[in-house]
């Protein structure tokens, strides 16, 4: 990642669990290295915004065209989806670039109207999709197109746990507010992470066990161009093995969730598995070990520098927004090819 | 918009946790009850969210918002579990919120082990009860129990006690913790699981439970209740192993190791000690929380692992409370609650059991 020649001047929209866990943490360390300059926090709830503010040193401000008028050059998103839309025209029209929370909406008719105000803005719009940033995920994804182990065969990934995720309200969990359960939450980013690995699916089922209300269960299957068999199990209810295992020619290898610099690898013919952990490359002569590649909050990190970086070189992001309305319209085409999970 | 309560709405409190959840299912889904889920945090409706429900989020020790939460429902079922000084106190609580919010009935799940895991043969409902169990949720209980009678003295709401033995269902952690101790390699059994295993389907525990918040004479009783079959833990234990594929050696000979044995008394006299107890709220629940910790973080005895010791798997030790309850010998009889509520247990244990592993091979993936 290439650090920017001068502080991003930042606004962070939304002052919930995600800021404080997430955000707050990695703009704290940017602004460390000089990276950025935050210049406002926004939250109606004024609890919520002056914690955040003090703690960042930004101004406070209860709504977001208090924080326009300061013209940050970035305008992070991390507000609940219904709002997405509004927020990022807003600050597209304000002449910001937008760093936008997954899902990139709550519907796919916002996700693409954002899309298109960011393209006739000429703005840099993101996708909040970080995982892409995980140095695993990146291996893997070297693995399925260079075939490293032969061709993929099938893939099973199995996500999620009890949910506990800090929640401040119930409107997670009413579909007027978030119209999807665990598969618009966690699982969005698993999807993105599938179209990225293999492009979009030739065909998939879907089910999960919504009766009136949000899926706390889910099932995809997906076929993919390569021919590859993918099956994903997300769950917010009870204990997973969270665990993505990729079945190739000449090699099996476990990617647990989150664990953005480790892979488990176990060779054909080999009775033995090579846990290991991903470092910076060995030169191939006798050296010290290299240092250890980015953590999960580190990668959360990289896609901060990446879209900072991305605003000083006026290019592309690594993960731009058009991806994130990508992921959204399969998570809604699921909801459309939805069949009914046994609840046992 | 969510739906509006029924005149004769039933609240559930602790409505995430392995009962509160399959009451709600079985009131809401197959009795058509209009149920009010009573959770202690947003985050506890990830699941009860499947359905559109009119939730009400309220910490059970929190006596005005408990009482709000309360308000217009005619029956309160209390599924909350928490810590043994927080089972005392939200049988307080419990009566209280619902004397203010004028709910009629109180069901208050209790627990066959009032009579202490091991009871002696022939206890029923009349035998006496004590707080000088070895287990501290036993006591906390029995302490509950008492609070109760002597709060309902004042004819303000209806208490109705149930005391399920060992409740099995999907979510059961008596189910997931064998699974989970044979897939580790490290189940046991006393007497080749010989002892009374007092099982109960958690759809059984429904039924009654739909009897306890209806039927007048009930009022003021306290049942036991169970499945219909006289169940072993051997009963209970074969078919998860032959479910996982493994035979009944899976579970080693265990002996109750003694220093299990020590250490939850330990931390029971402890947390029930007068002084903790009359602390009261003012321990802060981060103390609280770092006692329990350290108490099940406690090491054993193990050997240390250097390079020169060849590794094995862990050897089974049964917890003191398991201990007791594989040398039961006592299958608790439910003829009380038979005779007074109507109880007759719909669903025979070894279906039960089927289904509750079929759960399990969604839940956890088939092995
Ligand atoms: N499981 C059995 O075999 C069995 C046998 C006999 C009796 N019982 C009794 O049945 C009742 C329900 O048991 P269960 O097995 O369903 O328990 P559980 O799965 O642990 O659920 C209990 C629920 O209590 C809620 N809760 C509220 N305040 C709490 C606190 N301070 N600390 C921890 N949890 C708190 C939690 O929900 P939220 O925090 O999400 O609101 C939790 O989901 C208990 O009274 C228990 O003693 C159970």
């Amino acid at each position: 990642m290439i650090a920017p020649s001068s502080p991003v001047a930042i606004a962070l929209v939304g002052c919930g669990s995600v800021s404080r866990l997430f955000y707050q943490p990695a703009l704290r360390e940017l602004r460390r290295h000089g990276l950025v300059n935050i210049l406002a926090v926004v939250d109606p709830r004024a609890d919520a915004r002056n914690t955040l503010a003090a703690a960042l040193g930004a101004a406070a401000c209860t709504t977001l065209d208090e924080a326009l008028a300061l013209r940050p050059e970035l305008v992070v998103i991390a507000t609940p989806p219904a709002m997405h839309r509004a927020q990022a025209e807003a600050a597209l029209a304000a002449d910001c670039a937008v760093l936008c929370e997954k899902p990139l909406a709550a519907i796919s008719v916002d996700a693409d109207a954002i899309v298109t105000a960011a393209s006739r803005s000429g703005r840099l719009l993101a996708a909040g999709h970080y995982k892409r940033f995980m140095p695993a995920h990146r291996a893997l994804k070297t693995f399925i197109e260079r075939e490293t182990f032969g061709p993929l065969l099938d893939a099973t990934l199995v996500e999620g746990g009890k949910f506990s995720w800090p929640a401040a309200t119930d409107s997670f969990f009413q579909r007027e507010q978030t119209p999807g359960g665990v598969l618009l939450d966690i699982g969005v980013h698993t999807l993105d992470l599938l179209r990225w690995w293999l492009g979009d699916p030739v065909d998939f089922t879907y089910a999960d066990d919504a009766l009136d209300g949000l899926e706390a269960n889910a099932l995809l299957s997906a076929t993919f161009t390569s021919d590859a068999n993918i099956r994903l199990r997300l769950s917010r209810d009870w204990r997973t093995e969270n665990v993505y295992v990729f079945r190739f020619a000449r090699a099996t290898i476990h990617s647990r969730v989150n664990a953005s610099n480790q892979l488990e690898i176990t060779l054909e013919g080999l009775p033995m598995t090579l846990a290991a952990e991903l470092r910076e490359p060995l030169p191939g002569r006798p050296a010290p070990p290299t240092r250890a590649l980015d953590k999960n909050p580190q990668a959360f990190i990289a896609q901060l520098v990446d879209v900072c970086a991305a605003i000083r070189e006026s290019r592309a992001p690594f993960v731009p927004g058009i991806e994130g309305a990508h992921a959204l319209r399969w998570v809604e085409a699921c909801y459309n090819r939805r069949t009914p999970l046994p609840l046992h | 918009m969510k739906p509006t309560s029924h005149p004769h709405t039933w609240a559930i409190i602790g409505a995430s946790g392995f009962i509160g959840l399959r009451a709600l299912e079985g009131l809401h889904d197959r009795d058509g009850v209009t149920v009010r889920p009573v959770v202690r945090a947003a985050a506890s409706l990830a699941v009860l969210a499947r359905r559109r429900l009119d939730w009400r989020i309220a910490d059970p020790r929190d006596l005005p918002a408990l009482t709000d939460a309360l308000r217009g429902c005619t029956v309160c079922i209390h599924a909350a579990l928490g810590d043994p000084f927080q089972i005392e106190q939200m049988a307080t609580i419990a009566y209280q919120a619902c004397a203010a919010a004028s709910v009629r009935r109180l069901v208050w799940l209790s627990s066959a082990s009032v009579h202490g895991q091991n009871p002696a043969p022939g206890t029923d409902e009349s035998s006496p009860i004590h707080d000088r169990h070895l287990l501290a949720y036993n006591n906390a209980k029995v302490r509950a129990e008492r609070r109760l009678e002597k709060l309902s003295s004042d004819g303000r709401v209806e208490v109705v006690r149930l005391r399920p033995g060992v409740v099995i269902g999907p979510r059961s952690r008596w189910l997931t913790d064998t699974a989970a101790d044979l897939r580790a390699n490290r189940a046991g059994w006393l007497d080749e699981g010989r002892g009374v295993c007092n099982s109960i389907h958690a759809d059984n525990l429904v039924h009654a439970l739909r009897l306890a918040a209806t039927v007048p004479a009930a009022a003021g009783h306290a049942f036991l209740v169970g499945d219909t079959e006289p169940v072993t833990w051997r009963d209970f234990f074969l078919p998860i192993a032959a479910h996982l594929g493994l035979p009944a050696t899976a579970f080693a000979p265990a002996t109750p190791a003694a220093l299990v044995a020590k250490r939850e008394p330990a931390l029971a006299a402890l947390t029930q000690s007068r002084l903790y107890q009359n602390l009261g709220d003012r321990v802060p629940e981060r103390t609280k929380r770092l006692v329990k910790a350290l108490a099940a973080a406690w090491p054993d005895p193990a050997p240390a692992h250097d390079a020169w010791t060849l590794s094995r798997p862990p050897a089974s030790q049964l917890t003191l409370e398991q201990t007791l309850l594989q040398s039961c010998s006592w299958k608790l009889p439910h003829t009380k609650a038979a005779s007074l509520l109507g109880y007759a247990p719909p669903v025979p244990f070894a279906k039960g059991l089927a289904a509750s592993l079929a759960w399990l091979d969604f839940a956890e993936g088939p092995r």
